[in-house]
């Protein structure tokens, strides 16, 4: 097996840089754990889970997906190609990875999205086991584990009670990786370290039944108080995907952008006639929970949700998933009122 | 021509500041239109935008100015007092104290931003306030493209 | 601090009904976060420490909420200055709430709007700046533009556009922010250098007069930019050039929306 010292990851991430990766990896910055862009001198940190999720560098923040040049009343398009640069995804998390199966198939549901495709293509997603876990980790509630290897490329796996590494080839991509990494990872032998222990937080079947049939409740204006109607969860979602399009323009030049978008903005479904379906934040954090547990369950069956707990670690307001869940859970358990 | 005559005109490079002014109607307007008709001679560098008060002026206007090209903004109305609608200037008097302020916290300092009372019977004082700062502001170069209220190209 | 009062305080005006609900905090795994109290027995979770960075004012601003007024609010001095000026800016009326007032080191007791003003104006009048903030406006200051042009471009760079700022903040209260305003698209939305530029100083703008230093925008913040330089920055001078601090007169008129005749005009030519 391709074994590195724990402190090696700079290293492996240099050497994959000269092969000709982007490596994006958790690195620090004033002391806020971050996948970014790996450059040399860089931190690699992987105690602690990156505030953002592996969805930035297959979906952007802000995107251009179309410009033109423009000359008076004349306008012509330029050909804009998406960003296929070759890309190692390293020391992700299995969640970050999960979150893959849903992206994918959102962005190659209705229409092709060859923007997300052609990062996609060009990703080597490469998760490491997570050996720790926090109060706000609840992927075994949703069907994944700290060491699935769902959707990735290479598993970097803790070993030796934490002071190496096992980079195990999972796919071509991996093994193409592993290639590259040359002399960073060397042959030999290891015990893996056992994974976390997420202990399961409450029961999503429950939760996904209970939605199906609990629209009006007035749980859902309790659930949603301390929401103040933000997009920072949304943003750091691995698996949130809605944007908006936006055309800037000046006297000579035209871009379409894609931005990200969250459901929880006040005017996200205000309608251009007035109107707005989901008018305060009860009816936005309803949408957010059933998208995530009921809509796209019964569309695609996968779950919209791969307990990273990155939302209620930023949530200023106290808002959490996994404690939304286990409270909707509590209520379908409740025994119903009795009529006589 | 002098020496220093000569490398001016023989630069093709001469960087000629681009100045957008924001100027009330009633007022600063109406004292540069007295400068045209007085053909007084002045610097050519500043596009005027007129509005019909400085109250009217909102602070974006200011951003808009820089984030499109320019190197210096003016904003210019009626002497307090004389508003045409009594108190526009003063809001805006007040609005501009503290957003100056924050514009130089931010990056964008007195070299190019620059506030006056100019009358509709100032038409000297316009044109001179107009070299004055075109002056300034050729001294001081262009507005840095790397600012962060530039817009930059779309990569 | 006589958590105990608070609580009994609580649980008392829910039980009478001169509240509806309590917006408190409560703990949560070692973590302080809002807590809405409907029933008296609920106030025996309120918790309160210097972690409580949230702003409770700012729920006032939900729709869903406006049932539950009055609402009875665990308010640290800038949060009762908050209360104050949205009051003076008509966004509440005096008998929506009550306070429950903490204060640096004490537990003030259970008052009414124009007791939390009383209060304010008699032991937290001079609220001093924070000092951190303080400090480093003034190495800000010492920098050429081009260095402070440079550090806000690295500060703003983090900007994601989340909006966490605004939704935490109790006086960003419009139906339509200026940056969802598209006709035209004054603010571009896009995470670009300009953008993120145009919006943090225009909101930095916008509550000029209006900020109570709560601290609640930056803390809410998940990229960590220091807004807090911005808003103090503002509100120094607010009190500097105006002699005005918000939230201590229900009754004052905007400082951005009035005037005097002798205000400064040194820089106008």
């Amino acid at each position: 097996m391709k074994v590195l010292d724990a402190d090696k990851l700079t290293d492996l991430a240099a050497a994959l840089a000269r092969a000709g990766y982007r490596v994006v990896a958790p690195i620090e910055d004033s002391g806020v754990v971050r996948l970014a862009e790996w450059t040399e001198g860089a931190t690699i940190r992987t105690d602690v889970i990156p505030v953002n999720s592996a969805k930035d560098f297959l979906f952007p923040r802000s995107e251009v997906i179309g410009r033109w040049d423009l000359d008076g009343a004349d306008f012509s398009p330029r050909d804009v190609q998406p960003d296929a640069t070759k890309t190692v995804l390293l020391a992700v998390r299995p969640c970050d990875a999960a979150a893959l199966a849903l992206l994918d198939t959102i962005f190659n549901w209705d229409y092709k999205d060859d923007f997300y495709n052609a990062r996609r293509r060009a990703a080597t997603v490469v998760p490491m086991v997570c050996t720790a876990a926090d109060e706000q980790c609840f992927c075994t509630s949703v069907g994944g584990a700290p060491d699935a290897t769902a959707n990735a490329d290479a598993m970097l796996r803790s070993a030796d009670g934490g002071a190496k590494f096992i980079l195990e080839p999972l796919t071509d991509k991996g093994n193409a990786l592993l290639d590259a990494a040359g002399d960073a990872a060397r042959e030999g032998e290891a015990a893996a370290d056992p994974p976390a222990e997420v202990p399961h937080r409450f029961d999503v079947d429950a939760v996904t039944e209970w939605l199906s049939e609990n629209f009006e409740s007035a749980l859902w204006t309790t659930l949603s108080l301390g929401c103040l109607g933000c997009g920072a969860c949304a943003y750091a979602c691995p698996t949130c995907h809605c944007f908006d399009m936006q055309d800037e323009a000046t006297r000579t030049q035209s871009v379409r952008l894609k931005n990200w978008d969250s459901c929880g903005f006040g005017l996200f479904t205000q309608h251009a006639g007035g109107h707005n379906p989901r008018p305060d934040q009860t009816a936005r954090w309803r949408q957010r929970v059933m998208h995530k547990f009921s809509y796209i369950p019964e569309r695609f069956q996968l779950l919209g949700c791969t307990g990273c707990g990155r939302c209620a670690r930023l949530c200023g307001a106290g808002m959490s998933m996994s404690e939304v869940c286990r409270r909707i859970a509590d209520e379908s358990k409740k025994a119903p009122a009795h009529e006589s | 021509m002098t020496q220093t005559e000569a490398n001016t005109t023989d630069s093709a490079e001469a960087f000629e500041p681009r100045i957008v002014a924001f100027v009330c109607n009633w007022c600063t307007y109406a004292g540069a239109d007295l400068a045209g008709t007085s053909r007084l001679q002045y610097a050519a560098n500043v596009r005027i935008i007129k509005l019909p008060c400085t109250g009217r002026i909102d602070p974006l206007f200011i951003l808009k100015a820089f984030e499109g090209g320019a190197d210096a903004v003016l904003v210019s109305g009626c002497h307090p007092g004389d508003c045409h609608y009594t108190s526009g200037n003063y809001h805006a008097r007040r609005r501009w104290t503290l957003f100056r302020n924050l514009l130089d916290l931010t990056g964008i300092d007195s070299r190019r931003l620059f506030f006056s009372w100019v009358s509709a019977a100032e038409g000297q004082k316009f044109a001179d306030l107009v070299d004055d700062i075109t002056g300034k502001v050729r001294e001081a170069g262009p507005f840095d493209p790397t600012n962060p209220a530039r817009r930059q190209p779309w990569t | 601090m006589d958590l105990d009062r608070l609580r009994q305080d609580a649980a008392a005006v829910l039980k009478d009904g001169r509240a509806k609900m309590v917006i408190g905090f409560r703990d949560r795994a070692g973590d302080c976060v809002p807590a809405f109290i409907t029933d008296a027995e609920q106030a025996a979770e309120l918790v309160y420490d210097e972690t409580c960075l949230v702003n409770p004012a700012a729920y006032l601003k939900k729709i869903e909420l406006k049932r539950f007024r009055p609402v009875a609010v665990v308010a640290r001095p800038a949060v009762m200055r908050s209360l104050v000026l949205l009051a003076a800016e008509a966004q509440i009326a005096a008998d929506d709430v009550l306070i429950l007032a903490v204060g640096d080191q004490e537990y003030h007791g259970l008052m009414d709007l124009a007791g939390a003003a009383a209060l304010l104006n008699e032991q937290y009048a001079e609220m001093p700046h924070d000092p951190e903030v303080m400090k480093r406006l003034e190495e800000l200051s010492g920098l050429t533009p081009e260095e402070r042009a440079a550090f806000w471009t690295e500060q703003f760079a983090k900007c994601t556009r989340c909006y966490a700022c605004r939704a935490a903040c109790p006086m960003c209260y419009c139906t339509r922010c200026i940056v969802e305003k598209n006709v035209p698209q004054w603010i571009s939305t896009a995470a670009a250098r300009h953008g993120n530029y145009a919006w943090n100083v225009i909101r930095a703008f916008h509550l000029a007069g209006r900020c109570t230093e709560c601290g609640a925008c930056e803390a809410a913040c998940p990229q960590g930019i220091p807004l807090m330089l911005l808003n103090v920055s503002l509100a120094r001078d607010v009190e500097d050039e105006f002699g005005v601090k918000a939230g201590y007169d229900a009754e004052a008129e905007p400082v951005i929306g009035s005037w005097n005749a002798d205000d400064n005009e040194d820089f106008i030519r």
